[in-house]
């Protein structure tokens, strides 16, 4: 599904190298997990892969189902399946939540050639998905996360993957800002999306969201590269010593 | 060394030239009208005309012309502008009120509804006799708000103005009342004025849409009796190239509500002027606009002038402006709160915004606070600046195209001035609107 | 011409601002020096400005440069648009230059100097080894050093009565000295930069202050030197009908930084006294000045009788890359405040700040504020006003914040608040902001409101009388400028802000 190869990047404004020479393959249906200190790159990786400004990529390539990544616009990947979800959603005032989010369905089924979902069709849906998120009528109607606490927030995200079904999910730092609580609704609203044609790259400094979504696979990033990659016990390693011996290890 | 860069504030020139330097210029422009000399109002149309020559138009250097050129409204001509463009229904067309249609400034009976409804009494001005309750109002309003700042070209308008409508409000009308202004030629030079006397507990909701001339000066005159209301909303087509000034001033009483929401879509030249007295205890005065130029469609330049008293105990004054501009647009707002000596508790606030789509576009903003009372809660705020990147990644990245989330940001931006209308349907109507101008001239 | 208050010199700088309250009494500074003068004859012409010019024994090209600005003046017209009312000014009525004859007897220790004025030196935190040099006590310089070292030169009316510490800045290749002595001894820096900031022709009081001003202080730091103490420099107007027209040139060369500091002090008259000073920063690449005033000239009596006329331009020119200025300005003195520090931002990247606290009671009006024009790519500034309105007083914020269409992504970020003590006073506003590319961003916030009656009640129910609890709250208004000042300035300013509200409670 997802295959990064030698991917080297820089930052647009200054010199500096973030991600040199990381590769990475997520087949279908996988979840894999990316942990690292921080400054290793891992945000970088989820805003390379989702076309925001601001980086350069010197060498090396991402592909999407065989597709070239690198070169689309940001809705053009998400057309394409991908999903990012922000470590922090952005506040829209004035935008409905509602309105966002049936103009990017529509927007992406468009660019699929399916047909667009009429309002009584979307009203439905997202109601049912928003139920199941403990996503009040009342968030849906304010404002695009504006006056949404943190744990809201990142459930709002978690509806807009629901209802825009990616097929290659990245969930930057999910788990920061949240309560034992939250994370748990968060963790059954991605689990719930499981499925064998679906993968999901999650982005994380601890060790604690993996509790709840089972990784496949966990890699190890440092200095813009990956430097291990193991099972979910790496994870659990990585939990009990810190980044501190792997780092060594590693060189 | 640029001359620019090291222009002193005090290069400023005191406010308003008057004569005699300036004298010819007035002479010259008012020879080109045809001045009623006779009928409703005759004595304050006199008066009007000896204030206007002691004060003199406006020079380029006035302090209070700083960003806005007024020589097109002081040449003795309307310069012909046609209309380009492809027809468009007027704003609230669709909606059941009360129309009255004005062509080139002039009340036109026929296109419009019976004027008579409930709680509402309805005169034009041009058939108004002597003795018309307005009579005493006419010009009052007006002249009251000539100082401390001068505005020669509401003076202009009371001695010019031919027709208008004359609205006294006594009870809560079943619908609003919409001027729906049209234009019958292209070198309309349109001169209206209104005068609107809302009685004690009485409401009114007034809607101005259409074309108004390719010049015009309009002046509504409102005079709000304690506990009246009166929401005005004016909302002209888009991409008519106009070279307009406006003027509201409104007197607010006891416990009265004034509520006003100006949309402008290009145009070419506009000032609009709002000068709000809050004589009364507790109350409420909010003036708004929601602005987007496009140099592109043709030149533009929008100034919003507002000059806000407080002389009552406990008023709540709001003034909300937010300008989207680009291809070389200019935006300009002067905002004032004066709060006198007295009008403690007092409650102002004021937000200028402007978002700049390119490079070449400008926003020129003097928000000003002056205040002579101590308990009070006064604010303002300005910002200007660029679409934020951030959100527009956001948005991308759950799949919305670019287009579409530039139009998405600018509607958000607008969001706090359409606020400002309080009618539900009213302000989705004009978001609407708004959606479907921006769809059909994608922004970048 | 006597007229002493007879208040307790408060001992240090270091009071608590509580303590400072308990002691108010009138005008501080209000003592008069009895010393004999030296006057040029009174009104302005071409010969007093060449009297001046000679006075100085100042070259040729100097006195023609005066005699230009003069003529420029006689056209000019007096500025009215401030938001600010005093009678016409006679500028036929005025001294233009007043001098101590007594400085030529040097007294011989500090037991001969009048104890007033060492006791203000004093406040402003002036070192004992240089209010000996400064009051020119016969060797001095041979005296031990203590403490922080700051170098100053005092300014009594017209005359730079000295600067301390030459010989140690000399070695670091600092030149602080008076704007006369530049003249004579660095023509060539004076010739390169003097006018480049604020022209002869800028406007009314700067034009005058071109021909006739008789002193002031002139510093150079060479390219990449830090300079090794703080400068500063003491303007005091003592003589009657005197104006006070100093000029200040400061250069900070490639890399070099300084902070300059600035007391203003005026004896009580009856007459009001005009002054009108000049200064201009000249920053260039990577360079860094920071500037800090705390003018306290007489404001008048509380029937608003007397008090200075205060009319001063002060410009900023950060002419290259990465150029930095900070003003930090304490206004709590003069009848009439007219002045707008300003910052240049030609250089890319070049940076300006402004903080001020303007402190108007009884009867003294203040329009001040600062004018940030953005010319360079990416510059940066900073405006932090707080203004506190008193009595009668009117008090008003005026600023410009332009933005070039070539500065491009620039930034301004500005923050003017208004604090009203009493129901007779006012307080004003006046920004304005033109912004010309969209990759700059600006924010302008301002607020105005009256002392919280919560926070004055949790003071009092402390154990504060309503005029300390007034005095806490004002300096926990003005804390973020009050922080911008060097340590010995801030504690200085924060009495200094408790004794400008005496009376304005109650």
């Amino acid at each position: 599904m997802l295959n990064i190869n030698n991917l080297h990047v820089k930052l647009e404004d200054e010199d500096k190298a973030i991600l040199k020479g990381l590769t990475l393959e997520v087949p279908a249906g996988e979840v894999h997990a990316i942990m690292g200190p921080n400054g290793s790159g891992k945000s970088t990786l989820s805003y390379v892969l989702s076309g925001r400004d601001g980086y350069v990529v010197t060498e090396g390539e991402a592909t999407l189902d065989g597709a070239s990544l690198l070169d689309m616009d940001p809705e053009v990947r998400a057309a394409a399946g991908l999903f990012l979800a922000f470590q922090y959603p952005v506040e829209i005032p004035g935008v409905g939540n509602m309105t966002f989010l049936r103009t990017a369905v529509n927007a992406q089924r468009k660019a699929r050639g399916e047909a667009e979902l009429t309002a009584g069709e979307f009203l439905k849906v997202v109601r049912a998905k928003a139920a199941d998120l403990q996503i009040s009528p009342d968030m849906l109607k304010r404002p695009v996360n504006v006056g949404f606490s943190g744990g809201e927030k990142k459930r709002n995200e978690i509806l807009q993957m629901a209802m825009l079904e990616p097929r290659m999910c990245i969930m930057d730092e999910t788990d920061s800002g949240l309560d034992v609580d939250a994370m748990r609704l968060v963790a059954d609203g991605v689990n719930a999306l499981r499925s064998p044609d679906r993968s999901f790259l999650v982005i994380t400094h601890y060790q604690r969201l993996l509790d709840h979504i089972k990784p496949d696979v966990v890699h190890i990033l440092s200095n813009g590269r990956i430097i291990k990659s193991g099972g979910p016990e790496l994870a659990l390693e990585v939990e009990e010593n810190g980044y501190g011996d792997l780092l060594a290890e590693a060189g | 060394m640029s001359d620019l860069a090291v222009k002193p504030i005090d290069e400023v020139t005191p406010q308003v030239s008057g004569p005699p330097k300036a004298a010819d210029a007035l002479e010259a422009r008012l020879a080109a009208l045809d001045l009623p000399r006779d009928g409703f109002a005759v004595a304050a149309r006199v008066d009007a005309l000896a204030r206007l020559r002691a004060m003199g138009l406006p020079a380029p250097r006035d302090e209070y012309w700083r960003y806005t050129d007024p020589r097109p409204f002081n040449a003795p001509e309307a310069q012909a502008l046609p209309i380009v463009g492809g027809p468009e229904s007027p704003l609230f067309a669709a909606r059941d009120t009360l129309t009255l249609v004005f062509v080139d400034g002039v009340f036109d009976a026929a296109a419009s509804d019976d004027p008579a409804l409930d709680g509402v009494e309805i005169t034009s001005l041009a058939d108004a006799g002597a003795g018309h309750w307005a009579e005493d109002l006419y010009g009052t309003l007006e002249a009251a708000g000539q100082s401390p700042v001068r505005r020669p070209f509401a003076v202009l308008n009371t001695a010019a103005a031919r027709d208008g409508l004359l609205i006294r409000v006594t009870g809560t009308p079943s619908k609003p009342v919409h001027v729906l202004h049209r234009r019958g030629t292209d070198a309309a030079d349109a001169v209206w004025h209104h005068v609107i006397r809302v009685e004690a507990g009485a409401e009114l909701t007034l809607l101005e849409s259409g074309t108004i001339g390719a010049r015009s000066n309009g002046v509504i005159e409102a005079d709000l009796a304690p506990g009246a209301k009166l929401h005005h909303i004016a909302a002209k087509r888009a991409n008519d190239p106009k070279v307009g000034l406006s003027h509201l001033f409104a007197r607010v009483l006891d416990e009265a509500s004034l509520k006003s929401f100006t949309l402008a879509v290009n145009g070419r030249q506009m000032r609009h002027e709002a000068v709000i007295d809050m004589v009364g205890d507790d109350a409420v005065a909010h003036v708004a606009a929601a602005v987007m130029g496009d140099g592109h469609v043709g030149p533009f330049h929008h100034d919003d002038t507002v000059f806000i008293t407080h002389a009552g105990l406990r008023g709540e004054s709001r003034q909300v402006f937010k300008k989207v501009l680009r291809n070389g647009a200019t935006g300009v707002f002067q905002g004032k709160i004066l709060v006198k000596q007295g009008a403690q508790k007092t409650d102002g606030y004021q937000i200028s915004q402007a978002l700049l789509l390119d490079e070449a576009s400008q926003f020129l903003a003097k928000p000003e606070l002056e205040i002579y009372a101590d308990d009070v809660k006064c604010s303002h705020g300005s910002t200007t600046g660029a679409i934020d990147d951030e959100a527009l990644f956001y948005l991308r990245s759950r799949g919305v195209p670019r287009d579409r989330a530039i139009v998405f940001l600018v509607l958000s931006f607008l969001a706090d001035a359409l606020a400002e209308v309080e009618d539900e349907s009213l302000r989705d109507e004009i978001n609407e609107r708004l959606d479907a101008w921006l769809t059909d001239q994608p922004l970048n | 011409m006597t007229e002493a208050t007879d208040l307790d010199v408060r001992e240090g700088v270091d009071r608590e601002t509580v303590e400072a309250v308990q002691n108010m009494g009138s005008y501080k500074y209000g003592w008069n020096t009895e010393i004999e003068m030296d006057y040029a004859p009174k009104g302005v012409n071409e010969d007093i400005v060449r009297l001046i010019s000679a006075k100085n024994k100042e070259p040729e090209w100097m006195t023609e440069w005066r005699l230009e600005a003069y003529r420029r003046w006689v056209t000019m017209t007096e500025p009215k648009w401030a938001m600010l009312n005093y009678p016409v000014i006679d500028y036929q009525d005025q001294y233009y230059y007043a001098r101590p004859k007594s400085m030529e007897e040097k007294p011989k220790s500090l037991d001969e100097v009048d104890p007033k004025l060492l006791a203000t030196y004093d406040k402003l935190g002036i070192p004992l080894r240089e209010q000996m040099i400064l009051a020119g006590v016969e060797g001095a310089e041979n005296a031990p050093a203590e403490g922080r070292k700051v170098a100053v030169d005092a300014v009594f009316d017209s005359v730079s009565l000295g600067t301390t510490f030459q010989d140690e800045l000399a070695k670091a290749g600092v030149i602080f000295c008076s704007i006369s002595e530049a003249i004579r001894e660095h023509p060539e820096l004076v010739k390169k930069y003097l006018g480049t900031v604020v022209p002869q022709s800028d406007n009314y009081f700067a034009t005058l202050n071109s021909a006739v001003f008789s002193d002031g202080s002139f510093v150079y730091i060479p390219p990449g030197v830090k300079c090794p103490m703080e400068l500063s420099t003491y303007f005091r107007i003592n003589a009657e009908n005197t104006g006070q027209f100093e000029r200040t040139l400061i250069i900070a060369d490639k890399g070099a930084s300084v902070s300059y500091l600035e007391g203003c002090t005026a004896p009580k008259r009856d007459t009001t006294q005009l002054h009108a000073a000049v200064v201009e920063l000249v920053i260039l690449e990577d360079a860094e000045i920071k500037y800090s005033t705390v003018q306290n000239w007489f404001p008048g009596d509380e029937n608003g009788k007397g008090g200075i006329y205060n009319f001063v331009t002060k410009r900023a020119d950060c002419r290259e890359a990465r150029a930095k200025v900070m003003w930090t300005q304490v206004e709590t003195g003069s009848a009439i405040t007219w002045k707008y520090p300003s910052c240049i931002l030609r250089g890319d990247e070049s940076q300006g700040e402004f903080y001020s606290i303007a402190i108007a009671n009884n009867w003294q009006q203040a329009d001040t504020g600062t004018k940030m024009v953005h010319l360079g790519k990416n510059t940066r500034s900073r405006i932090v006003s707080k203004g506190i309105s008193a009595g009668q007083a009117q008090n008003t914020y005026r600023g410009l914040v332009s933005m070039h269409p070539r500065a491009t992504n620039s930034r301004n970020y500005t923050q003017c608040d208004s604090l009203l003590i009493g129901d007779k006073c006012g307080a004003h506003t006046v920004p304005y902001i033109e912004v010309k590319n969209n990759s700059s961003r600006v924010e302008h916030e301002a607020t105005t409101s009256k002392v919280d009656d919560d926070q004055l009640f949790y003071c009092r129910s402390r154990g504060m009388d309503e005029e300390e609890a007034v005095a806490l709250v004002v300096n926990g208004f003005c804390r973020e400028v009050l922080q911008a000042l060097p340590m010995e300035f801030a504690m200085e300013a924060q009495a200094l802000v408790a004794i400008s509200l005496e009376g304005s409670v109650g």
